[in-house]
């Protein structure tokens, strides 16, 4: 399908981008038609060739779309190629921003939550293309803004995709040239030139200067391109080959190529606090992780951002720091996606920080805001944790044998106090692949003298007969009763079901979202897929090493699951102990106080 | 529920407890075993045998010490209509007119200490227990009373409470009156055991001259079952007795079943007379609806995860023969139904389903 534009100075429209649904192999589609990945190759010349004007529309001849593509809503319609009229320029803008993550700088902007499903940038813009950008800057200025909105409307839940760009695409040494696509991956229909790439990336800076929240990512991408070239093409071409077609709508990170470049702008970002930097970089690397751990991390920089917070001059301090703190969260949302607990976290702060009353002074209001910062901390997260403790001990008895999975800081508090009052228990931690928590947990157990066996998730049927509960945490809970959780949670919840065991569900109530979820795929996050491929230590179960490059081969790594109400059997959390349809009911009695 | 339930979560190690509880069921229903007698004897602190309708007994004047409240439940109890739960909220009621306190903390305190008191005289009975702690939070929960006088207070706290007390009292009429639509010409009703609830919703249906049968099971060991047939009986319904086993024999020709509960749990399940979980199971399987008709003072803030997560109440089974000394029994007197088997709760608060109960426990105690 897709042939795309290159330049846009000939190419007069742009093509729709088109989104298959399921999965697909590259080899099944046709020529014309578009097919991310491998296509990519063969696209790329061809947008060249074609640039001389095959019209925009060639690709989308219905007979080459298969029943399953979903043409996307396209603002403009195709114009004739080669007469880059600011029309042509203004629809392609349009398609920008419909689709195209742009490059970074765009790529908090041009979030908008409703169209999340294209990632997809490669707005091929050449460098001879610049005297034609006035009508295209106008745009890129209106598009700015418009998605400087939606980032600050969507800083919860936005699936931002940071993925580089193009498509992953074999064509590394065209993309080497500047291209933000640096950080993202990106769900590449159509083939971009790199020309295209440039024209944007201009466009961008030119953004910048507008905007008056600074974007940090920006700054990474104008520096660094070209170093991370080599790197992002190599890791490129593995992700975009292998991403798998469901997922799509999910931002996928390259891994690896971030932190590099995230620390060496350490000094360099005025407008990134240092703390609130510092935890973006603890998120990458996986030093922070869990729930609780990542909200109180994120709490306590925002505190320390507030505490150092000046208020400019001329500037409503409410407003400003609102500004601010969404700049942050864009900023944490391109290391890691916000967590459902992270989401609400920020949306009391925002909360708290709107109802300030005015007649404040720039202290007093800052105070207000670290106590209440600290308020919420110790109410819904630590002393939850001790009141949930207290319920779920009265279900722990002597001589019971109760799983878990993964590692959890509610149950793991669980069972150590269960422990400490002298319960006959024991303990069987399942654990799986790639992240293996359970271990840490299972060295803490241990060490406290709690009597532990240790099993992977394939073996849970073999082990569950001789489980009497089953203790599992959270990271969310929806309104129909679904939890969210680590992926393999649905997993043992079901198998503990089918054995008639009860499945506690341990979540503090701050976590819950009034969102509901039928599956794991409409919501979810993507981790780095070659911690698939390579089993650390066993250098002998590589068989997957040399398949990176095969086209036939996509790579999944889930981080979270959904497990549907009907297989837990109680949900314990600060407001005691309930049953799963009862969760509207907390979101809905105590938004008020959850919020205030 | 016991205070000390999070510490000890099993059964006590020595002979299990013989429940006043039952003790009392069986008492009211003038059923009469020669164990019972004997427990009946032993116990001293129960009242003496006396199952007929006493209205006339003095009223003792409740002074502000425990021991007053006790007589006082003891006077509401008597009356066979009254169920427990609703005698401990009238005496509630009466601890708080009769209170010398000058203090809301101080009749709060009274209150509280009345309450347990209560709840201690039978540690198995959940509707009691969880009557106490509804009252408690009915009567207390009015928002203004940091802001008034005392009097004006107390007063209010005293028009709660007999208002609670009332709803109670007349909760089975307005089941009675909600469960008519549930009951139409030419259906076959199950019941399991004796419950006053259902005996009430089957009395009204009868009064309102509609057509239906009744099989009830027999309801061993306290063979209640044979007692709600004799009422049954007495009213020109329709009856058969099953025994306990035949439920599955006949769930054919049934449509639908309905009891009572002890006390309804915050999953949405109920806690009933041994059998109801069989009895709920069966007609799950064959698709014939369960409705549990249950006072809302019973809603108690448990959460069974399965049928040994309560706590043990027991009460003596007498087989008729002498059971040889190594073998045991199981003298459980209750089981607990999930909220998956049952179809609607018909309360006083109105016809609800399953998972409202807890919302209502939420409203009420968050």
């Amino acid at each position: 399908m897709d042939l795309r534009r290159p330049p846009r100075s000939t190419s007069g429209g742009v093509e729709p981008k088109i989104r298959q649904v399921g999965f697909v192999t590259p080899d099944a589609l046709s020529a014309p038609s578009e097919r991310p990945a491998a296509a990519v190759a063969s696209a790329a010349p061809q947008p060249s060739a074609s640039s001389a004007g095959s019209p925009p529309a060639s690709g989308l001849s219905p007979g080459s779309l298969s029943p399953v593509m979903i043409p996307p809503p396209r603002h403009a319609d195709h114009l004739a190629p080669g007469t880059p009229s600011p029309a042509a320029s203004a629809s392609e803008l349009g398609d920008d921003e419909t689709w195209s993550r742009a490059p970074s700088a765009s790529e908090l902007e041009a979030n908008k939550g409703d169209l999340a499903e294209l990632q997809n940038d490669n707005v091929p813009a050449s460098i001879p293309l610049k005297q034609k950008t006035s009508k295209a800057e106008r745009r890129a200025i209106q598009e700015a803004q418009r998605a400087a909105k939606a980032a600050v409307k969507e800083a919860g839940f936005s699936g931002k995709s940071a993925g580089t760009s193009s498509g992953a695409n074999p064509a590394a040494p065209k993309q080497a040239k500047p291209s933000k696509a640096s950080q993202k991956k990106d769900v590449p229909q159509v083939a971009s030139s790199v020309a295209s790439e440039k024209k944007v990336t201009e466009r961008l800076q030119e953004r910048d200067r507008k905007k008056d929240v600074p974007h940090p990512r920006m700054q990474f991408d104008d520096v660094h391109r070209v170093e991370k070239a080599k790197k992002r093409a190599i890791v490129n071409q593995s992700e975009a080959r292998n991403r798998v077609e469901l997922f799509r709508h999910l931002p996928q990170y390259a891994h690896g190529t971030q932190l590099p470049g995230l620390e060496s702008k350490f000094f360099q970002l005025e407008p990134m606090h240092p703390s609130v930097y510092k935890v973006g970089l603890q998120y990458l690397s996986g030093e922070v992780s869990g729930g609780n751990g990542r909200c109180i991390a994120m709490l306590l920089a925002f505190k320390e951002a507030i505490k150092d917070y000046i208020t400019p001059p001329k500037k409503v301090l409410t407003r400003d720091l609102t500004a601010k703190i969404s700049s942050y969260v864009s900023f944490l949302i391109e290391c890691r996606p916000l967590s459902i607990s992270m989401g609400n976290a920020i949306r009391f702060l925002k909360n708290r920080i709107a109802k300030l009353p005015l007649t404040l002074s720039e202290s007093e209001a800052k105070a207000s805001l670290q106590s209440d910062i600290d308020r919420f901390i110790n109410e819904k997260i630590i002393i939850a944790d001790k009141v949930i403790v207290s319920h779920a001990i009265t279900k722990v008895g002597d001589n019971d044998v109760l799983l878990t999975y993964g590692s959890s800081s509610v149950v793991e508090m669980i069972l150590d106090n269960a422990h400490e009052l002298g319960r006959k228990f024991r303990v069987i931690v399942v654990d799986s692949r790639p992240k293996l928590e359970g271990q840490g947990l299972l060295r803490r157990l241990v060490e406290k003298g709690i009597n532990c066996t240790y099993t992977h998730i394939n073996a849970i049927s073999y082990t569950m007969h001789e489980v009497t509960r089953v203790f599992l945490g959270a990271s969310s809970i929806l309104s129909n009763g679904t939890v969210y959780s680590r992926v393999g949670t649905a997993s043992v919840a079901m198998v503990a079901h089918a054995f008639g065991i009860p499945v506690l569900v341990c979540c503090e109530a701050y976590k819950f979202h009034e969102r509901v979820l039928l599956d794991s795929i409409c919501s979810n996050e993507l981790g780095d897929p070659d911690v698939i491929l390579k089993v650390p230590g066993k250098a002998d179960l590589g068989h997957l090493k040399n398949l990176t490059d095969n086209e036939n081969l996509q790579l999944l790594n889930l981080t979270y699951d959904a497990t549907p109400s009907e297989y837990v059997s109680m949900i314990i959390t600060d407001y005691g102990m309930l049953p799963p349809t009862s969760v509207p009911v907390i979101v809905r009695e105590y938004k008020e106080q959850l919020w205030i | 529920m016991e205070p000390d339930a999070a510490q000890n979560p099993n059964p006590n190690p020595g002979p299990p407890p013989i429940s006043a509880y039952y003790q009392t069921r069986a008492e009211h229903h003038a059923v009469i075993s020669s164990d019972w007698l004997a427990h009946a004897a032993a116990a001293a602190s129960l009242p003496s045998s006396d199952a007929d309708a006493d209205a006339a007994a003095p009223l003792p004047s409740p002074g502000s010490n425990g021991g007053g409240v006790i007589e006082e439940f003891n006077f509401w109890r008597r009356k066979p209509e009254a169920a427990e739960a609703v005698a401990a909220i009238m005496a509630l009621a009466a601890v708080i007119r009769s209170s010398r306190a000058t203090t809301m903390m101080e009749l709060e305190i009274e209150l509280k200490k009345a309450s347990d008191k209560l709840k201690s005289w039978d540690a198995t009975s959940i509707s009691l227990s969880a009557a106490c702690d509804l009252f408690m939070r009915f009567v207390t929960r009015t928002s203004h009373l940091e802001h008034e006088k005392f009097d004006a207070a107390k007063s209010r706290l005293i028009e709660r409470g007999e208002k609670f007390g009332e709803i109670s009292l007349k909760a089975r009429k307005t089941i009675a009156m909600l469960s008519q639509d549930f009951i139409s010409d030419g259906c076959t009703i199950l019941v399991h055991g004796y419950s006053r609830v259902v005996l009430e919703v089957l009395k009204l249906a009868a009064s309102n001259r509609k057509l239906f049968r009744v099989l009830c099971t027999e309801g061993r060991p306290d063979r209640t079952g044979l007692r709600m047939s004799n009422e049954l009986a007495a009213l020109d319904i329709p009856v058969k007795v099953l025994i306990d086993s035949a439920v599955a024999y006949s769930m054919d020709e049934v449509d639908m079943v309905f009891v009572g509960a002890d006390g309804v749990v915050e999953s949405g399940g109920i806690i009933n007379m041994m059998g109801t979980y069989q009895i709920a199971l069966v007609a799950h399987s064959m698709n014939k609806p369960v409705y549990v008709a249950a006072e809302s003072y019973k809603f108690a803030r448990l959460y069974p995860l399965d049928q040994k997560d309560m706590t043990p109440a027991h009460r003596p089974i007498d087989f008729g023969v002498p059971i040889p000394a190594g073998v045991e029994v199981e003298t459980s007197a209750r089981d607990y139904t999930p909220p998956q088997y049952l179809t609607l709760l018909l309360t006083d608060l109105g016809v609800l389903t399953p998972s409202v109960v807890s919302d209502e426990l939420i409203q009420l105690y968050l």
